[in-house]
């Protein structure tokens, strides 16, 4: 009898441990779904908006049915001011995050490996030009690229850039070699490599996830920048994000157009994301070198 | 192939006025094809000095030859060294292959056949063909510590530097490893420093060990030497698990008075005690024995503390009966005889066992005896090792 009695308790335990399971997978898979609808709704929205004829993209309620049309993205690549814009801040979103790479990952690796003079206030202060809200330091970048010629132009607006990105790539850096262990480069060393040849052959290689992570960041902060755009530019280096801006006109906004624009600024992002997505995504755990 | 003389070096880290003392003007004279084995506790220097050898640090002062060169102004690649690390620093983005060829393309013009060939046949001695192709993070642990030395095998170099290679790997593998290494380095006879902490390691592997504390030197000699003959108390209580029990007491009319017992020094030892007045007596856990009663009158009485059962053998921590500082003295017996805890038995010092230290310098004044045997033994080895070359 007691045996029996045991028998069905733990079944319904069991039973009750299945339906548990099941509760708690019903109930994830519930808030992963509200989730991605709560994410991909906006984007969806901005789409399908992009593809609805002209006129029809603001009625409400919505047409939920319609046949897309390519409408406003032909009207896009016609537009000569938005594919100029979109060049325009391909070339020098790319040339700053060289740029900001160039100066960051040495500077990041100096302040990691060696012992420099009030290396905390070094940092702190890197991090500091990022303190300030952007609208505080706008007028003054303004006034100085007046000084230097730099308004409107191209070289001025990958400075800017650099300069809004420079402090996250040096803070990121700095903790990536931090990780990476001296012996590496001793090992490169007593292989016979020069110190110059161990940091390009061995340590750099080994933060290539580090320095891809930075790169995307980078890439997307310049590429959405707004405020300094529409105050340093006028014609010559109006970035894509300011073109998109002006969609929104006075009297009228022009939705069509400003989804499929919208939405073309997003492609070059997800490319460069998938580009490097190995490299982010293989990187982090190193696995190969034992910390002591 | 090539001798190491190390020169008068000291180290010293930081500024002039609070500088650390690393390595304290160490000489040491290493011959051709020698396996020396530093050994130390952590912060004994052993590894600076080693880091010294590989050009990794500069000294204060004082001359490295690597052969007949000078080599305080080269830098590492400049030296013909191959170095395994303790974390092994494999570079994490190439593969085995890379790994242990960088070398030869960084400081050898070997055409890539040539290395491609050099590589394979060093990969097939460390039992490492079928990883080539992996990168060093999918492999285990003891391989990647293969791969290590593999990497500086490869180079084929004048000279090997070992940086507690074995530390990381469990103790099973570190037992396999610290043979093959010993083999390896027989097989090809270059001139290896081996940097440890661990005393099995330094027992089993050099032809001779540099003991090293507090960055300085404290002996060098074969393992055996240092064991049976050590220089000083440091040397003897390092060498050997469990360490050397040691017993400080004054010396009144020829008789060790230590805490909680008395002990009738021998004449030679009488002799080595000179005027002093109070000495270390050290006696190893192994030599010493455990009676149930009271024989010739040498032996005095004690509590046992704690027993560790090893198996075959079983350490015994015991107090001395009447004992007032705290701490327990450790005697090895046979591991079939029953013992208990708070049991109280007599332990005995064999004479011929016991070396006596100087309280102030650590010194050694008086050494064991040996038996005709070994120390014919000891001696001979001892030749052996002045005459590697």
């Amino acid at each position: 009898m007691a045996t029996t009695d045991g028998d069905s308790a733990t079944a319904s335990q069991r039973l009750d441990k299945d339906t548990r399971e099941t509760l708690v997978t019903v109930l994830r898979h519930t808030v992963l779904l509200t989730w991605s609808f709560i994410v991909l709704f906006p984007l969806y929205w901005l789409a399908s908006m992009s593809l609805k004829p002209p006129g029809t993209a603001n009625s409400l309620p919505p047409d939920w049915i319609f046949l897309p049309t390519l409408y406003n993205y032909i009207q896009l690549i016609q537009d000569s001011g938005f594919v100029a814009a979109f060049a325009n801040s391909l070339l020098m979103v790319s040339a700053s995050v060289v740029l900001v790479l160039l100066i960051g990952v040495p500077a990041a690796y100096v302040l990691s490996r060696y012992d420099i003079p009030m290396e905390r206030d070094v940092l702190v202060w890197i991090l500091s030009s990022r303190m300030l809200p952007p609208i505080a330091v706008v007028l003054p970048f303004f006034i100085i690229f007046q000084e230097f010629n730099l308004f409107d132009t191209r070289i001025g607006m990958v400075l800017m850039y650099v300069s809004i990105n420079l402090s996250l790539v040096v803070w990121v850096m700095k903790a990536f070699f931090d990780g990476i262990p001296e012996t590496l480069e001793e090992a490169a060393r007593v292989d016979g490599a020069t110190q110059f040849q161990g940091f390009m052959k061995v340590v750099l290689p080994a933060a290539k996830p580090g320095i891809f992570s930075v790169a995307i960041i980078s890439f997307i902060f310049a590429w959405i920048e707004l405020l300094f755009g529409l105050v340093l530019t006028s014609f010559e280096a109006v970035p894509v994000s300011l073109f998109v801006y002006s969609f929104i006109g006075s009297r009228s906004i022009e939705w069509g157009m400003l989804a499929a624009a919208s939405t073309a600024m997003i492609i070059p992002v997800v490319i460069f994301l998938i580009a490097v997505n190995k490299y982010l995504a293989a990187g982090l755990s190193f696995g190969v070198v034992i910390k002591e | 192939m090539a001798r190491i003389t190390i020169d008068d070096v000291t180290k010293r880290f930081g500024d002039d006025g609070d500088a650390v003392v690393a390595v304290d003007d160490v000489s040491l004279d290493i011959k051709d094809g020698e396996f020396i084995v530093f050994v130390g506790p952590s912060g004994s220097g052993k590894s600076t000095l080693m880091r010294i050898v590989a050009g990794l640090e500069t000294q204060s002062e004082g001359d490295i030859h690597i052969g007949d060169t000078i080599v305080n102004q080269l830098g590492p690649r400049a030296r013909d060294i191959a170095m395994v690390f303790q974390n092994y620093a494999l570079y994490p983005n190439m593969t085995v292959e890379e790994n242990m060829s960088f070398g030869l393309k960084m400081s050898t013009d070997m055409s890539d056949e040539e290395i491609e060939e050099t590589v394979t046949s060093s990969a097939e001695m460390m039992d490492i063909g079928e990883l080539l192709d992996n990168k060093p993070g999918e492999l285990s642990g003891g391989q990647q510590q293969r791969v290590a030395l593999g990497r500086a095998i490869v180079r084929d170099p004048n000279v090997f530097l070992m940086d507690e290679p074995l530390s990381n790997l469990d103790a099973k593998l570190r037992a396999g490893m610290r043979t093959e290494i010993n083999r390896l380095q027989n097989d090809l006879d270059v001139t290896t420093l081996y940097v440890t902490h661990d005393q099995t390691e330094a027992m089993t592997m050099g032809d001779r060990l540099v003991v090293l504390n507090y960055g300085e030197l404290h002996q060098i000699g074969t393992p055996l030497e240092c064991f049976y003959r050590p220089a000083n108390r440091f040397v003897a209580g390092f060498l050997g698990s469990p360490s050397m029990n040691f017993f400080e007491g004054r010396l009144e009319g020829g008789t060790l008075r230590a805490d909680g017992f008395d002990y009738d020094l021998t004449e030679e030892m009488q002799m080595a005690a000179g005027s002093r007045n109070e000495l270390a007596l050290g006696v190893r856990p192994e030599d010493m024995a455990i009676h149930d009663r009271a024989n010739a009158g040498h032996e005095f009485e004690a509590v046992v503390d704690v027993v560790e059962p090893m198996g075959s053998i079983s350490y015994v921590y015991l107090r001395a009966q009447g004992q007032e500082a705290e701490g327990t003295f450790i005697v090895e017996t046979d591991g079939q005889r029953p013992i208990t805890e708070g049991e109280h038995v007599y332990v005995e010092i064999p004479d011929q066992d016991v070396h006596l230290f100087d309280i102030g310098s650590g010194e050694t004044i008086h050494q064991r005896n040996l038996d005709r045997e070994a120390e014919v033994a000891l001696e001979e080895g001892v030749q052996a090792a002045d005459r590697v070359e």
